[in-house]
């Protein structure tokens, strides 16, 4: 099998020349077996390029820092394997974040300001006993938990998102799955009505017009339709006895 | 709790008009989808066709299906005008952002708000023309050998695509089903529709002008 | 305006894994004002890849029953092989079932025991009926019991996202995309970091009271590890390079067994817990010759080097990246793959093009994690600098010695951050605030000039990308698994030059802004000096313990070597300097570890 000619079509910008136009910039590199594009960009910037920006971290699919825009779709850039590509690989940084320059975007500021407007932690009066057994919990209500706070907060399902692209004030998917986590988690002593408060407007559950591109681009498979659906109905029926 | 929160405890305007624009939506979907029976009924003969209308004018119905259409059009409208991207900087970001993703549901979206939108000029003639000249399939025959066949050809293929459209998205938002399988008997109904309403244009059309 | 911003504070915590943000509440909560400096947006910490879980001693699983601290106690210090400080060891065993239990009150979704039966390696379980919807265990390398805890497959990332979801409540501000270049300090006192910030790539000063390091670990400094792209050691090198502050035992590499081939991704514990097998080229299951009794789960050191032997032996998987061993979980079906262990199917599948339903999973032991660190007293207070801490992988605290035992890393983040963050609040509340600006303006002005020299090139035109696979090579080549004089004497001078060299390092580019290149090279000296302690630490110590095995000296020492590495980089030297000090013994005398003691001194040293 002869090796493919790879052209990746970077998209580049830089903060630091704020009056200079973003540009897509083109590089070639031969590709690997098992190449994957952590490891392709990482060559690029050791062999061609040393100021191309971009992150990663565990580069196995767990921490959500490399989300961007491949080929248009967005998805995380560690796990996706040049293999499943075609030669031209066009590269762009998730919309909605702010740009930190080339394919950098701060998705670590959005989530914290999502969080802390969604008040993303479990409320209780209670106070923890260090002598005490820990409360109970069906094992099933565990993993019903495990499954929404799984997400990573890549940022895919808001880059994707047309709504969030356009209103900055929305929560997006993984603003709602948060608050979903919060739901089904009974050590969490918020009514229904407060958090309604939270997730019951146009920048919460209802600001979400049906498009899933979340649901379609979910790297690591969260049923986010299944989990806005049922924030929703929770949501109508709270906003129906307010 | 800001102040403004405090101040208007209870706010549940976004959930009413969200409610309004699903409970409007489901019934044009249900008006459409029985009003194209309806039509069809040309298919069992010019008897069929004219015994129906002249029922629905007896018992009045045909005004009160004219209210009704007015009612829930202009609930709908109202409803969804908030989802259209008001300002030309976020209509472009949205074409932009749909030609970037090639996904496949945002496209449906943006021609369900460009069929909407077409729809409204297209089904306030329609009504208009109902209301003034009334139903009867000597005069709908004469119509679709003028320049109103066309017309009703567009407006049946919007009216169809935004209707199937539509309700998928309410049917995703609001659970229960399965997207994909969803999307299949969808546009089974929807092809099924606009063959339907297709049958009954090419059945009024023979009846000659 | 000024040339760098100044924060001043009570606590500056560098790192916001779960050790730095556990800390960070402890402090906060005794009413300290806390700054988090962080690489990366907290929750990206490389604490959430930590899939397998937390090892404490609640003893609710049926096979946990009669579980207690002096069990974990002593199963931590057969682990290190002896070499883990004793007092240390069972302070945190002690600690450890409140730390799990409080992270339960927070949020952490840990499993819970569901009654009822089910099969494991051919043994019937019945789980208690009075325990139902209590906190579970699974089994992991080297425990007497089943106990460590786990939220399914994500252990590591719901305690993090649990942890940084009570630093946002407290409102602990985090200050992400900040790398630290070096401490302020006056050689008596530490008095706060000068750190640049990746966006802007200005510098800033941060001022306190009190400075914590938990900055994780160096895996990067291997080619082949399993750890994030950020676990590159800079916390470590920072405390070195003040010429005072010693590091512990840095000759402790952990090397995992279940590297996935080979894109070194770790395929956790959970899937040998869980029941998985190791296979060699013929399909044999190979350990339980090995070891009859733990057979997969003796601990890590050990099932390591039994892969590697075997291998050795000739009975490995040839593959174009090195011969290789199969992990076998096929057998534990569909179902608890695509649930319990679904970390695990999406890396095979993602990442390697297979699928662990039906497939084997190639596996080899892999750079996982460093014993070593920051030498710290017992109440995590570092060796050489008042008001300087350390916890976490980035600590030698030193409760692993030579061996960690797996479940043992995630709840030492958490039980260090409680007991430590206690002290550090203490000393804060304590210490008086007079940090002389000449100091700050001199340690600022130092890292400028050196970011200037870079970037023009003043001392050389040396790539920091070639130094670095330099490095990299040294390490997995001659300071692995199998070590001896010879590779290590090689690793050593490679070392010297290489350190050399890097003082000569010149960007390409204009290195302005945030620039990742010049992030690189601030961080090459640092990075090589610590592999010099690694290699020096390895080349001085003539004997085997738990992870650092010398086919020249194959058993352990205890009349010569019972004692820890300690490695001073003084400052302008151009090696570091080694030092011991005793390990304290306090309960459990040096003894027969009960796994991989009685064959580990017949290996044959071919290869």
């Amino acid at each position: 099998m002869s090796q493919r000619q790879l052209t990746f079509h970077i998209f580049r910008y830089n903060p630091e020349e704020p009056d200079a136009k973003p540009r897509t910039q083109s590089y070639v590199l031969p590709e690997e077996p098992g190449m994957t594009l952590f490891i392709a960009l990482n060559k690029i910037r050791e062999e061609q390029d040393p100021t191309l920006k971009f992150d990663f971290v565990c580069r196995a699919g767990i921490c959500g820092s490399c989300g961007m825009l491949i080929n248009g779709k967005p998805t995380l850039a560690c796990k996706t394997l040049t293999k499943d590509l075609p030669d031209r690989i066009s590269l762009m940084p998730l919309p909605v974040f702010q740009l930190l320059g080339d394919l950098s975007v701060d998705t670590g500021t959005w989530f914290r300001h999502v969080s802390l407007r969604t008040e993303a932690w479990v409320h209780t009066e209670k106070r923890f006993d260090p002598m005490a057994e820990e409360e109970r919990m069906s094992n099933d209500t565990a993993l019903a938990i495990y499954e929404a706070e799984r997400c990573i907060e890549c940022g895919c399902c808001i880059g994707g998102c047309a709504t969030a692209n356009i209103k900055p004030g929305f929560i997006g998917a993984a603003g709602v799955n948060r608050v979903a986590r919060f739901m089904v988690d009974p050590r969490d002593e918020r009514s229904d009505q407060q958090y309604f408060d939270v997730v019951g407007s146009e920048d919460g559950i209802f600001g979400c017009i049906g498009l899933m591109a979340c649901d379609d681009n979910c790297p690591i498979g969260i049923p986010l339709q299944g989990q806005l659906a049922y924030v929703r109905r929770k949501m109508a029926v709270a906003g129906w006895k307010r | 709790m800001q102040l403004q929160r405090a101040l208007t405890p209870g706010n549940k305007t976004d959930f009413l008009v969200e409610a309004a624009q699903t409970v409007s939506g489901l019934l044009l979907v249900g008006f459409l989808w029985t009003h194209m029976l309806f039509v069809a009924s040309i298919l069992l003969g010019i008897q069929a066709f004219d015994a129906l209308a002249h029922f629905m004018e007896r018992f009045r119905l045909l005004d009160l299906a004219v209210i009704f259409i007015i009612l829930t059009v202009a609930t709908h409208v109202g409803a969804v005008l908030r989802r259209i991207p008001g300002r030309w900087q976020e209509q472009k970001i949205v074409w932009k952002h749909a030609a970037i993703i090639r996904h496949p549901d945002t496209w449906s979206w943006l021609f369900q708000a460009v069929t909407g939108s077409a729809m409204l000029l297209l089904i306030i003639i329609h009504v208009f023309v109902v209301v003034y000249v009334g139903i009867d399939a000597t005069l709908s025959a004469d119509r679709v050998h003028s320049w109103m066949l066309g017309f009703y050809i567009v407006l049946l293929f919007l009216a169809e695509y935004h209707a199937s459209v539509g309700l998928y998205r309410t049917l995703v938002k609001w659970g229960f089903v399965k997207r994909h399988s969803l999307k299949r008997v969808l546009t089974v109904i929807t092809v099924c529709t606009i063959g339907l309403g297709l049958l009954s244009l090419w059945a009024f059309y023979s009846l000659g002008g | 305006m000024s040339r760098y911003d100044h924060f001043m504070t009570d606590v500056i915590i560098v790192g916001a894994g779960l050790a730095g943000e556990r800390a960070a509440v402890e402090a906060a909560s005794h009413g300290l004002r806390v700054i988090l400096l962080s690489l990366v947006p907290p929750r990206r910490s490389h604490s959430s890849a930590a899939q397998g879980g937390m090892q404490a001693s609640l003893g609710n699983s049926a096979m946990g029953k009669g579980d207690n601290p002096d069990i974990h106690f002593a199963d931590t210090v057969k682990g290190s092989d002896w070499g883990c400080d004793q007092d240390v060891a069972r302070l945190f065993a002690e600690t450890a079932p409140i730390a799990v239990r409080q992270m339960s009150y927070w949020g952490v979704p840990w499993n819970r025991v569901v009654p009822g039966t089910r099969l494991y390696d051919g043994k019937e379980i019945q789980e208690d009926p009075a325990k139902e919807g209590l906190i579970t265990a699974r089994n992991f390398g080297g425990t007497a019991k089943w106990r460590t805890c786990y939220t399914a497959d994500g252990t590591g990332h719901t305690l993090l996202y649990t942890m940084d979801s009570v630093v946002l409540k407290m409102g602990i501000p985090v200050h992400d995309r900040t790398e630290v270049l070096s401490l302020i300090h006056d050689g008596k006192r530490c008095l706060g970091v000068v750190a640049r910030c990746l966006r802007t790539g200005k510098l800033r000063a941060y001022t306190a009271k009190a400075t914590v390091i938990a900055t994780g670990g160096y895996g990067r400094l291997y080619g082949a590890s399993t750890n994030a792209v950020i676990n590159e050691g800079s916390g470590m090198f920072v405390a070195l390079e003040t010429g005072v502050v010693p590091l512990g035992n840095m000759e402790a590499v952990q090397f995992h067994p279940t590297g996935i081939v080979p894109s070194w991704i770790l395929i956790t514990e959970g899937a040998r817990g869980d029941g998985g097998y190791l296979l060699d080229k013929n399909l044999h299951r190979f350990m339980p010759d090995y070891e009859p009794n733990k057979k997969e789960l003796a601990s890590r050191d050990v099932v390591s080097r039994r892969i590697m032997q075997h291998i050795r032996s000739g009975y490995g998987v040839e593959s174009p990246y090195g011969a290789h061993v199969w992990l076998d979980i096929r057998h534990l079906g569909a179902r608890h793959i695509n649930t319990n262990l679904r970390e695990i199917a999406t890396i095979c599948r993602n990442f390697a093009g297979i699928d662990p339903v039906h497939d084997l999973i190639p596996v080899r032991p892999t750079q996982h994690y460093s014993m070593g660190g920051i030498r710290t007293n017992i109440d995590g207070m570092a060796y050489g600098l008042e008001g300087l801490f350390a916890l976490g992988e980035a600590a030698c605290w030193d409760m692993h010695g030579f061996n960690r035992l797996g479940g043992n890393s995630l709840a030492e983040t958490v039980v260090a951050g409680m007991i430590v963050g206690g002290k550090i609040a203490a000393c804060a509340k304590e210490a008086s605030y007079h940090v002389s600006s000449a100091l700050i303006e001199e340690q600022v002005r130092f890292q400028e000039d050196r970011i200037q020299a870079l970037i023009e090139g003043r001392h050389g035109r040396e790539n920091v990308y070639q130094l670095r696979r330099e490095m990299e090579q040294t390490l997995s080549e001659h300071v692995g698994i199998f070590r001896s004089e010879e590779p290590l004497q090689k690793a050593v001078a490679k070392l010297h030059e290489l350190h050399q060299r890097s003082l000569r390092v010149g960007l390409r580019s204009d290195g302005r802004g945030a620039n990742p290149e010049l992030a690189a090279a601030l961080r090459i000296t640092g990075m090589i000096r610590l592999a010099y302690c690694i290699a020096a630490g390895a080349l001085a110590r003539q004997e085997s313990r738990g992870s650092h095995y010398r086919e020249d000296f194959p058993k352990r020492d205890d009349v010569n070597w019972l004692k820890r590495t300690l490695a001073y980089w003084p400052v302008g030297a151009d090696q570091p300097s080694l030092a011991y000090e005793p390990v304290k013994i306090t309960e459990l005398p040096p003894g027969d570890r009960g796994y991989g003691e009685a064959s580990a001194h017949s290996v044959t040293a071919k290869g």
